[in-house]
């Protein structure tokens, strides 16, 4: 780890985890961001990943296709995944650009994040526990 | 205005004199006072570079004065520097006094690359740019003494100029250029000669020189900074992001909406990406427009391996990266005006416009 002002955070909550963004990632920040939550999600055997990207001016197509591969992991290993916080302009700027979350649900902010999180435990209770 | 005192000693009359007048003149004041012939070489190139960087503020009729002030100035700080190393001094080389405060030393050195440039040029090139520029000497009258055409003199004059601030800056810099091709380049682009910067490959050359890349800023620029135009150099991924920073900055000042700033900032990243990705260097080039309307233009070059087929790598879905291949079709829909021109195994430019102002 690097000295300097946090890039990211994960934070158990719960079966839960909290990965929030706290500024730009460039890519190589951002793939080191994927693993090291790919890696808390399998250590903690968490159920759900709430990502918190309020923080950021701009999600291209890496950083999209970033979010996505995200999700896509997370399911294999269980765990449902919420993308909170982007920003409107964001989010017209990734339509406009032909991207999307693909299977990943968004949601407002955290709170709706983590409560959207509860209804996608609750329906498909069959999955873990 | 400077307080030179053309009192004594000045020749009436002719408005306009020519180098063949002046630098005689300098010369016969400077070797009646400095015996050895080297430093009073020095002296009279010293002189006359003064005299040079002083035209601009000159009146044309004052020039003449102007250097015969100048040329007295320059022995007599010569025999202050001599008396003050009398013990040890046989020749004059240095004219710096050791405990000139740090302005001094920089007008000194200023002066002294002046002199330096002025050196580099031939012979024929310094007498024609001192009597246009010095002695004010018109361009038909230069062209009528030299069997040439005034439009033929001009052209001369500004390839010297060009020639003068490439080895001005060289010599204040202190940089031997590391290639053969530097000079070449730095001509091209001190001239504004866009055909010749092609020729020689300029942007590539610069994209790859360290020296030029640094030296070509101000050549650029003509002495003014321009601080509507920024050029982010692009090399590593931190880079995209100090690219797309720098596009929103700039973008700002012209009231771009929140969502016109995302979407410029996001299409300056696709492309800064693509740079870091195929090219290994490149810059981004950030500029604001004022004619024919108000915008934004942003150029990304790349001295990479080029694109093969363009039309390809502009469908969607295509890509040899992780990207979802939408760099370049991404970022065309993201802006008003999008254009891409790219050579194999020279590099890739991408220009992008977009308007702040309806047409
Ligand atoms: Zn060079």
């Amino acid at each position: 780890m690097t000295a300097g002002p946090r890039l990211f955070s994960i934070l158990r909550q719960g079966p839960y985890l909290i990965a929030s963004i706290h500024t730009a990632l460039d890519d190589s920040q951002l793939v080191r961001f994927q693993e090291d939550l790919i890696d808390q999600i399998g250590r903690y055997r968490a159920r759900g990943v709430v990502i918190d990207v309020a923080a950021l001016d701009v999600l291209d197509s890496f950083a999209s296709r970033m979010l996505r591969d995200i999700g896509e992991m997370a399911r294999l290993r269980g765990a449902a995944t919420v993308v909170v916080g982007i920003q409107p302009d964001v989010a017209f700027t990734m339509v406009r650009l032909g991207m999307d979350t693909g299977s990943v649900a968004t949601a407002l902010d955290l709170e709706e994040g983590l409560s959207s999180l509860e209804r996608l435990m609750n329906a498909s209770p069959g999955r873990r526990t | 205005m400077p307080a030179a005192e053309p009192a004594g000693g000045t020749q009436q009359g002719s408005g306009s004199p020519d180098v063949a007048a002046l630098i005689p003149l300098v010369r016969r004041i400077v070797t009646a006072r400095v015996p050895d012939q080297a430093t009073a070489d020095d002296l009279v190139q010293e002189t006359l570079a003064r005299v040079l960087a002083a035209s601009g503020r000159l009146e044309s009729g004052t020039l003449e004065p102007y250097a015969i002030v100048t040329a007295r100035n320059v022995v007599t700080s010569l025999w202050r520097d001599q008396d003050r190393q009398r013990r040890h001094q046989h020749r004059v080389v240095d004219l710096r006094p050791p405990e000139a405060p740090d302005e001094d030393v920089l007008v000194q050195e200023d002066r002294a690359a002046i002199a330096q440039a002025l050196s580099r040029l031939s012979d024929r090139e310094r007498e024609i740019l001192l009597a246009h520029e010095v002695a004010g000497r018109d361009t038909r009258s230069l062209a009528a003494e030299l069997g040439s055409t005034a439009g033929a003199v001009a052209a001369q004059l500004n390839r010297s100029r060009a020639r003068l601030r490439v080895e001005y800056l060289l010599a204040a810099e202190r940089i031997e250029p590391p290639t053969e091709q530097c000079r070449p380049v730095l001509l091209a682009i001190s001239g504004g000669d866009r055909r010749r910067q092609r020729d020689v490959d300029a942007a590539r050359h610069l994209l790859e020189c360290e020296a030029c890349g640094r030296l070509s800023e101000p050549l650029m620029g003509r002495g003014r900074t321009r601080d509507d135009e920024v050029r982010v150099p692009v090399r590593k991924d931190a880079d995209v992001v100090a690219a797309r920073h720098v596009a929103r900055e700039l973008a700002t000042r012209l009231d771009f909406s929140p969502t016109d700033l995302t979407l410029i900032a996001t299409a300056v990243s696709e492309l800064a990406r693509n740079i870091v990705r195929f090219a290994d260097v490149g810059e981004i080039v950030v500029e604001l427009l004022e004619a024919p309307r108000r915008g934004i233009k942003v150029v990304a070059r790349d001295a990479g391996p080029g694109i093969d087929d363009l039309d390809r790598a502009l469908l969607d879905g295509y890509s040899t990266y992780r990207g979802l291949g939408l760099g370049l079709p991404g970022a065309r829909r993201l802006m008003d005006e999008f254009g891409i021109a790219s050579e194999s195994g020279r590099g890739t430019t991408v220009t992008m416009i977009k308007w702040r102002d309806e047409p």
